[in-house]
């Protein structure tokens, strides 16, 4: 036991002290949440330049609706209150007479404009669209610009155009929009979290709005921060194996030590290197949240969960990467049993999205339960849906537990067998034969 | 009590029989030499020894016990290919490898023995920008500093320069002055006749030679006749009851026939050339392993076999 202590203390020192492993602490999460990051810097940076509608209201309907709901926004919004300094883009809009016998030349005309960067878009108001169910063609409203399906300005646009519609529309059956000002106001059903009892105090909780960021981002993390803690605990023993097998190193580590010792102490130094990574990011992690104010967003219910799991699955897959490693007697057959090696860590990470959406599937439980998608599958399900069933993440970790002691098992026969055989190459049915046969 | 007993063991690996029913003692603390061509079974028995292979049949013992299955604390085991981690400092992999035998007072023994060595500079630098030879130094420190009492190299000696030599070879011997048992593999004869008290020669698996120097080249007789003339080895051919001339240049080393009389070897050189230095000699461990192992001996088997 000593001597897995032993090569185990010095696999971490090893890693540790590395700058690789200081700066990886520092990048891997400015990686994943640099675009999160940079998205949030780059939206309040938008173009403060003016932009200019051009509007051919051939329906003679809206054209007016559109100009003054412009110029109230930009009264209302391109200017900070407080300092004055400009925050957003005016919406000039440039009202064309419609030139109904030549429409294509107008459309050529005011394109070009477009495409000199005189106008940024102009609007074509069919003629027949107040009502616009007998009439398809005549009643459409089309949008001209660069990126026309992408512009936010397209949809800013609509609401102008028909709430002047609907209005029109309800003055000709009587109705007097003045004096029915809620008529078209719209009201969406929020989000709200499942309401629960307090323990402590045993009153009921007040109830709470859930966001995209709860129902996405937190399920996203775990899974996240599980798979960085693979990548460094567990997959650097493939490589770290097979370069002591080709120096020679492993020859006199195994003066001293039995092979299962020898790999004993390379896994419990891979799940320490994980392990420090994991604590370093979930304390900074929950420091940050909290600082933030959103400290309603952590998981707390799961994080020993993901404790649990980074531990078996270091010492699953890292028996694993050190067997295969042990297989391999340079790089380049490394690199080669990397990309199959990997396949049980990608899948998980393909699969995110639909086991997000829906925890609960068959699908989604069923690869959740597979020991090798467990601690990032199941993570996700216990994030997303606080009524998984409590047997699941038992079953899942009971699964791993089982599956880990066979790959320790197993890995430690092919290891043994494989770390001094010099030259002979990788193949699937030697592993399998050392495995059976030992 | 023999600190090494090796019964009846051999090892296979696929079709080639690495070791061939060998059997051998080692008599604790002494020096024991492994000589035999390159692929004859040194390195594997030495590994066998060292628990790291299992023999398929026969029996090792090392300090009275089996050791199968378990690794032992109270052996040294200097790999022929240096393993070390090249991105470790010295000292901290010394301490590595004198920790992982469970070793006492680690430190001073990694400090004592560097500065022996003259590394005390290097203590603190990187694996990776050592010299092969201090790098050899290095690793024949991490097979010592637990103090082992039985000490396994394997080829020690290449590629290290005669000052470096020196220093290892009296650093082997203070190992089995202080009682620790050596066993170590040479190509170099010289090394093998000068400090071995025992010496073993494996040939395609098969114990040939076993014993001290001396009895060994008993096994032959005096049998050899050195030279050193004017004309060299064109003075000396087709003599009468010379099988073999080795010529090293300066000096032409005879091989007799078995019972010819050196006498009449020797009077008929002097009838060809003036003679400088003339000795009977028993035939040096280089020539008895030409003998066992060298390009006639093959032929020799080839043809018996054909």
């Amino acid at each position: 036991m000593l001597k897995v202590f032993r090569i185990a203390k010095r696999e971490y020192l090893a890693t540790v002290r590395t700058k690789g492993f200081i700066i990886g602490l520092v990048v891997a999460p400015l990686l994943f949440g640099g675009s999160a990051l940079a998205m949030i810097i780059f939206e309040n940076r938008v173009d403060t330049r003016d932009k200019v509608i051009a509007i051919v209201d051939r329906s003679g309907l809206v054209a007016r609706t559109v100009v003054e709901t412009a110029e109230a926004r930009n009264v209302r919004t391109v200017y900070d209150e407080e300092s004055g300094e400009k925050v957003g883009p005016a919406y000039l809009i440039e009202v064309i007479v419609p030139d109904d016998a030549d429409l294509d030349a107008q459309r050529l005309e005011l394109s070009e404009r477009v495409r000199t960067n005189e106008l940024h878009a102009f609007v074509e108001v069919g003629p027949g669209v107040l009502h616009p169910r007998g009439d398809p063609v005549g009643s459409r409203i089309d949008y001209y610009a660069k990126s026309a399906a992408l512009d936010d300005l397209r949809s800013w646009v609509e609401r102008p155009i028909n709430g002047e519609l609907r209005s029109l529309r309800l003055q000709e059956t009587g109705a007097d929009p003045v004096t029915h000002e809620d008529m078209f106001d719209w009201v969406s059903a929020s989000p709200m979290g499942l309401v629960s009892l307090d323990p402590e105090t045993g009153e009921i909780g007040v109830p709470r709005r859930s966001s995209e960021a709860e129902a996405l981002i937190a399920p996203l993390v775990m899974p996240m921060l599980m798979f960085m803690m693979i990548m460094m605990g567990a997959v650097p023993l493939l490589n770290g194996v097979m370069e002591e097998k080709s120096q020679r190193i492993a020859e006199v580590v195994l003066g001293s030590a039995k092979p299962f010792e020898f790999m004993a102490g390379k896994v419990v130094g891979g799940l320490a290197v994980s392990l420090t990574a994991a604590t370093v990011y979930i304390v900074a992690g929950v420091l940050a949240v909290r600082q933030m104010g959103l400290a309603d967003y952590v998981p707390y219910h799961v994080l020993p969960w993901f404790f649990i799991y980074t531990l078996l699955a270091i010492v699953m897959l890292g028996a694993l990467y050190a067997a295969l490693g042990s297989v391999c007697n340079d790089p380049s057959e490394a690199q080669s049993l990397m990309l199959p090696g990997m396949i049980p860590v990608m899948i998980p990470m393909f699969v995110l999205v639909p086991v997000i959406k829906e925890p609960e599937s068959t699908f989604a439980t069923a690869l959740s339960l597979f020991p090798f998608f467990t601690p990032i599958l199941m993570l996700i399900r216990q994030t997303a849906l606080e009524t998984l069933p409590v047997w699941q993440p038992w079953a899942g970790v009971l699964g791993m537990l089982l599956f880990a002691m066979l790959m320790v098992w197993a890995g430690g026969r092919i290891f043994r067998m494989a770390i001094l055989m010099q030259g002979t190459p990788p193949k699937l049915g030697n592993m399998l034969r050392w495995a059976i046969k030992g | 009590m023999d600190t090494v007993e090796i019964r009846r063991v051999t090892k296979v690996f696929g079709d080639l029989t690495a070791v061939n029913d060998l059997t051998l003692n080692v008599p604790r603390g002494s020096v024991y030499g492994f000589i035999g061509p390159n692929g004859s079974g040194k390195t594997t028995t030495l590994r066998m020894i060292m628990n790291i292979y299992y023999p398929d049949t026969g029996s090792i013992r090392v300090f009275g016990e089996e050791l199968h299955g378990t690794s032992t604390d109270r052996i040294g085991y200097m790999p022929e290919e240096r393993g070390l981690y090249k991105r470790m400092k010295v000292r901290d992999i010394l301490r590595f490898y004198g920790e992982l035998k469970n070793g006492t007072d680690v430190k001073g023994e990694v400090d004592r023995w560097l500065e022996k060595f003259d590394l005390t500079d290097w203590a603190n630098k990187k694996v990776e920008v050592l010299s092969k030879g201090m790098a050899q130094k290095v690793q024949f420190i991490g097979t010592v500093v637990s103090r082992p009492e039985l000490v396994i190299l394997d080829e020690p000696f290449t590629g290290l320069d005669p000052v470096n030599a020196d220093v290892l070879r009296e650093a082997v011997l203070e190992l089995q002055a202080h009682g620790a048992t050596v066993i170590f593999s040479t190509h170099d004869m010289n090394v093998a006749e000068n400090m071995c008290d025992f010496i073993l020669m494996i040939f395609k698996g098969r114990k040939v030679l076993d014993g001290t120097l001396s009895s060994i080249q008993d096994q032959y007789g005096s049998d050899t006749i050195r030279l050193r003339t004017d004309d060299g080895a064109s003075a000396l051919e087709s003599i009468e009851g010379v099988e073999r001339i080795t010529n090293f240049g300066k000096m032409q080393e005879l091989r007799m026939t078995a019972g010819y009389d050196p006498q009449k070897i020797v009077a008929e050189v002097m009838s060809r050339t003036r003679v400088h230095s003339f000795e009977l000699a028993r035939p040096s461990l280089n020539d008895i392993f030409v003998r066992i192992a060298g390009p006639e001996a093959r032929e020799a088997e080839e043809a018996s076999h054909a």
